[in-house]
């Protein structure tokens, strides 16, 4: 491993706008009256749910179980009671099951598992069962179940755990002051991580726009065995693939996964959660969120229970001063539009970005020139002007032969083309597609 | 003698392409050039039906209509002998081998009355008796040389189709329009090999 | 005159060897194909919509003559035309009742609320963003993704509602599976009275986003008296199919916000503007 990281194909450099809350302390939030948490917050099964309406709950009690492997179980943001198990707007558009509670002002803890007290000598398995059960999740935008991550199939070696502190995205800095503020508890969730997969060692992955971040962590890393390393700034950096590639120069095959190059990556936010359950004896329950954007009163980074309605959350900050004309959980880059304030924080949501109608333009999609500028920076060296073109036309095979399902929609493409074509829409669709085809050959 | 074939070879493949500058065999070059899959299917029955008319019009020339007399039946008895050998081979392909029947039978029927076909044997027929394509074997190589061009110039268009299906084309110019002013940019193309040979 | 009569002679004495020549080879690598798939094919559409399930009416037709399909399973085929190829084939064919597509929507533009949408114009791609731009869940997006799919132009894209003109509907199918909102159902033909919505939310949600949608006051249900023409589900009314109301019924309800409506009169555009 080299001390200086490699810098990936392509990429852009967008307006970060990262100093609206980059210097703003994470804040609590305080309870409120009730939480709408969505039931599906996983990639993968959704959970089973183990409450009924009228039930009463302790504060990370169970509400659901895990439903199978690839599945995480669902814990209650506080004390109080089941209100109703109904449907409320779910981050894709879509009504999605959700379990609405109301508080009972006690916010008492009912944690279904003890605190390890002496994790260094804890058979790994028991920390990885600790990791299922306290049901943490990729926390940086895909909500990928860490656990299933933390277990190669038979045969399958892991050599590198990379913990992605990167946060590429623009506007973000949720990760950035977590960082900076429980540096100790990222690098302890690292150390954990570690042991679970036999490790000596992980690595901590930043860009190098947070230098405070960097110098923190370095602080504490040597204590664990941790190695904390400066990443160029380059969107999509974050990405896991970039992200391997830029540490230990490992190129991820197409259709693989991280450990098909003996990798394994984590969110420094899932490290923190991991470190919480293991030590504290907390399921993942909250998460640092980054209310931000310029219409937003007040921007900053909050520690938001899950099932929290975006509505709440933006009125916690102080509210808006113009009437925004997107709604973004997520970045601006990878982010996904609202088109409700009813959708509520979910374990993934790394933001809640406002845009306002100033900064947003108006393009008809025009032809594609052929200028190459989206070849030039997509960081899979795939041929975003070709695809979209046969997507356009509904040649989803020909996506397929074109790599579409490498796309990592990063949004780097449509963010150049000058052509102002919706590129990423037509992956994504792509993709849906293909698999699809692919669901009904089976 | 290596040179004059090799003249043949380079003549009947690029400079006197038979689709791009002698203009013969349009309609299955616009037909069959949707997609590359049909192409290829129809340039391998191109390829064997030419060769094999080639050899078999060549000596039915020489050896019957030359020492008659009868020079000006050539089309008639042309037409005659290309459509029965498409059957023939048509009828045997299907018994004897069905796979290859599946892949190229339903391109021979449309080769029958193919121009380019029939004037490949017609080139053949009228050359200047010292010249190579006046031989049984010089002919039958100016065939298979002629339908490799014919093979080449529908793959090449069948690709650009392709790609032409992706393009935003404007209303005016949708379908044949835009595959003939296609064509003609490629047959433009091949003009640079003029004077190759 | 000589050089003609040999000229004659001589081509008709080549006709006649590769006639015979092709005679006997037809004769000796004979293979047994049954006439009958052709004359199948010759009487059914050539539309290859792919409506019964095979890759196109050559690959039906073969799967009739084998016995493997039915006419019937035409979608396209009109009675006569059944009735023809059974006849055809001496076998006799399954009734089937004529289906057509109806699309469980009437929001257009003007009776809903829709946000600002600025991508790809395709229902399939614009559920991606935000499940689509309109207040609904449940409503037509109007980008035509079923349009582009019926290969009869039977729907039209009528102020961002699709709509489906019955008579020129075949019932081939392929529109319901174009839909990423399911709004597609094919029902009997000889029914008119539809309801076009889809939406199982409350009524006063759909009131909010939607001013023709069924808002379940079942003033329908109870026009249409002891007889259950009309099924409730839920906060939505359904016409039942089994036992189809006469389209008086229209009439004598006064929907509220005509969400029941004559499929013969949305397909005229005589519904526009009457919501109130």
């Amino acid at each position: 491993m080299s001390d200086k990281p490699r810098k990936f194909k392509g990429g852009v450099h967008p307006d970060d706008s990262k100093a609206l809350s980059k210097d703003k302390p994470i804040q609590d939030a305080p309870l409120l009256d009730s939480y709408k948490v969505i039931m599906h917050q996983n990639i993968g099964a959704p959970p089973e749910l183990l409450v009924k309406k009228g039930d009463t709950v302790k504060k990370g009690a169970l509400l659901a179980k895990a439903g199978g492997f690839v599945s995480v179980p669902l814990h209650a943001p506080t004390s109080g009671t089941v209100k109703m198990i109904d449907k409320c707007p779910g981050p894709t558009g879509m009504a999605v099951p959700c379990i609405e509670i109301t508080a009972d002002g006690e916010d008492e803890w009912g944690s279904p598992f003890e605190p390890v007290a002496d994790w260094q000598n804890t058979d790994p398995a028991e920390l990885k069962q600790r990791v299922w059960d306290a049901g943490v999740v990729g926390m940086g935008g895909a909500g990928f179940p860490a656990h299933v991550k933390l277990s190669p199939p038979e045969g399958k070696e892991i050599d590198t755990l990379i913990l992605n502190g990167a946060e590429c995205e623009p506007y973000l800095t949720a990760d950035h002051r977590l960082m900076l503020e429980q540096a100790e508890d990222v690098v302890l969730g690292a150390a954990i991580l570690a042991r679970i997969l036999g490790l000596e060692t992980a690595v901590i992955g930043v860009e190098n726009n947070k230098p405070d971040a960097i110098e923190k962590l370095n602080e504490i890393a040597s204590k664990y065995n941790v190695k904390v390393q400066g990443l160029p700034v380059n969107y999509p950096q974050g990405a896991e693939k970039q992200l391997i590639y830029a540490i230990t120069g490992r190129e991820v095959p197409i259709g693989g996964l991280p450990m098909d190059v003996k990798c394994v990556v984590q969110n420094v936010a899932s490290a923190v959660a991991v470190a919480e359950a293991v030590v504290k004896g907390r399921p993942s329950i909250e998460r640092i969120t980054t209310v931000t954007g310029k219409p937003v009163v007040n921007p900053g980074n909050w520690r938001f229970r899950i099932g929290t309605p975006v509505e709440k959350a933006l009125e916690l900050v102080g509210g808006v001063n113009e009437q925004p004309a997107k709604l973004l959980l997520g970045g601006p880059m990878m982010g996904i539009a609202q088109s409700s304030l009813g959708v509520t924080v979910m374990k993934n949501t790394s933001g809640i970005l406002l845009i306002a109608t100033d900064e947003v333009s108006l393009y008809t999609s025009e032809p594609c020139i052929r200028c190459g500028r989206c070849v030039e920076v997509c960081p899979m060296s795939i041929l975003p002007a070709t695809i979209s073109q046969a997507v356009e036309n509904k040649r989803f095979d020909w996506a397929e032969e074109l790599n579409v399902m490498a796309c990592i929609e990063c949004g780097s493409c449509s963010y150049v083309c000058p052509s102002h074509r919706p590129l990423n829409q037509h992956f994504k669709r792509g993709k849906i597609e293909i698999q699809a085809q692919l669901r009904k050959k089976k | 003698m290596l040179s004059e074939f090799l003249v043949i070879t380079v003549g009947a493949i690029l400079v006197n392409n038979f689709v791009l500058s002698k203009f013969l065999g349009i309609c299955p070059f616009l037909g069959v050039s949707k997609k590359l899959d049909t192409a290829l299917g129809m340039s391998g029955a191109v390829v064997f039906v030419m060769t094999l008319a080639s050899l078999v019009a060549s000596l039915v020339n020489k050896y019957l209509l030359v020492p008659a007399g009868l020079e000006f039946l050539q089309t008639l008895v042309f037409i005659v002998v290309i459509a029965s050998l498409v059957q023939l081979v048509e009828i045997i392909l299907q018994k004897v081998s069905a796979k290859l029947y599946e892949s190229l039978g339903i391109f021979l029927p449309l080769i029958t009355t193919n121009c380019a076909v029939l004037g490949c044997v017609v080139l053949n027929a009228k050359a200047a008796p010292e010249a190579i394509q006046s031989t049984w074997y010089g002919a039958t190589i100016y065939g298979f040389c002629s339908a490799l061009g014919f093979a080449l110039a529908l793959i090449l268009f069948s690709s650009l189709r392709e790609k032409l299906d992706l393009a935003n084309v404007p209303k005016a110019f949708e379908g044949t329009a835009i595959s003939l002013v296609t064509a003609g940019i490629l047959a433009m193309a091949f003009l640079g090999f003029s004077g190759l040979v | 005159m000589n050089i003609a009569l040999i000229a004659i002679l001589s081509a008709g004495v080549i006709g006649i060897i590769l006639g015979v020549v092709i005679g006997i080879v037809a004769k000796v690598f004979a293979v047994e194909v049954d006439e009958r798939v052709e004359g199948v094919e010759d009487l059914l559409p050539s539309a290859n919509c792919g409506g019964c399930g095979y890759a196109g009416c050559a690959d039906f037709a073969k799967a009739v003559v084998g016995g493997d399909a039915n006419p019937g399973q035409c979608p396209v085929c009109s009675p006569e035309d059944i009735t023809n190829i059974s006849e055809y084939l001496g076998i006799s064919a399954e009734e089937k009742e004529k289906m057509v597509a109806l699309i469980r929507c009437a929001g257009d533009c003007a009776n809903t609320v829709r946000s600002l949408y600025n991508g790809v114009r395709d229902c399939r791609s614009a559920v991606l963003v935000a499940g689509g731009a309109k207040g609904c869940d449940h409503g037509c997006l109007g980008f035509g993704s079923c349009a582009d799919a019926c290969p009869f132009g039977a729907i039209e894209i009528r102020d961002g509602l699709a709509v489906v003109h019955p008579e020129l509907c075949v019932g081939c199918e392929n529109c319901v599976s174009a839909c990423p909102k399911d709004l597609i159902v094919m029902v009997p033909a000889a029914v008119d009275v539809h309801v076009y919505c889809n939406s199982p939310e409350k009524g006063a949600a759909k009131r909010q986003v939607c001013k023709t949608a069924c808002i379940g006051c079942r003033k329908c249900v109870k026009a249409s008296g002891e007889e259950d023409h009309m099924l409730v589900d839920g906060f939505l009314v359904k016409t039942n199919y089994e036992n189809p109301p006469q389209p008086e019924l229209v009439e004598a309800s006064a929907c509220p916000t005509s969400a029941l409506r004559l499929a013969s009169k949305h397909a005229a555009g005589e519904y526009e503007g009457v919501s109130k």
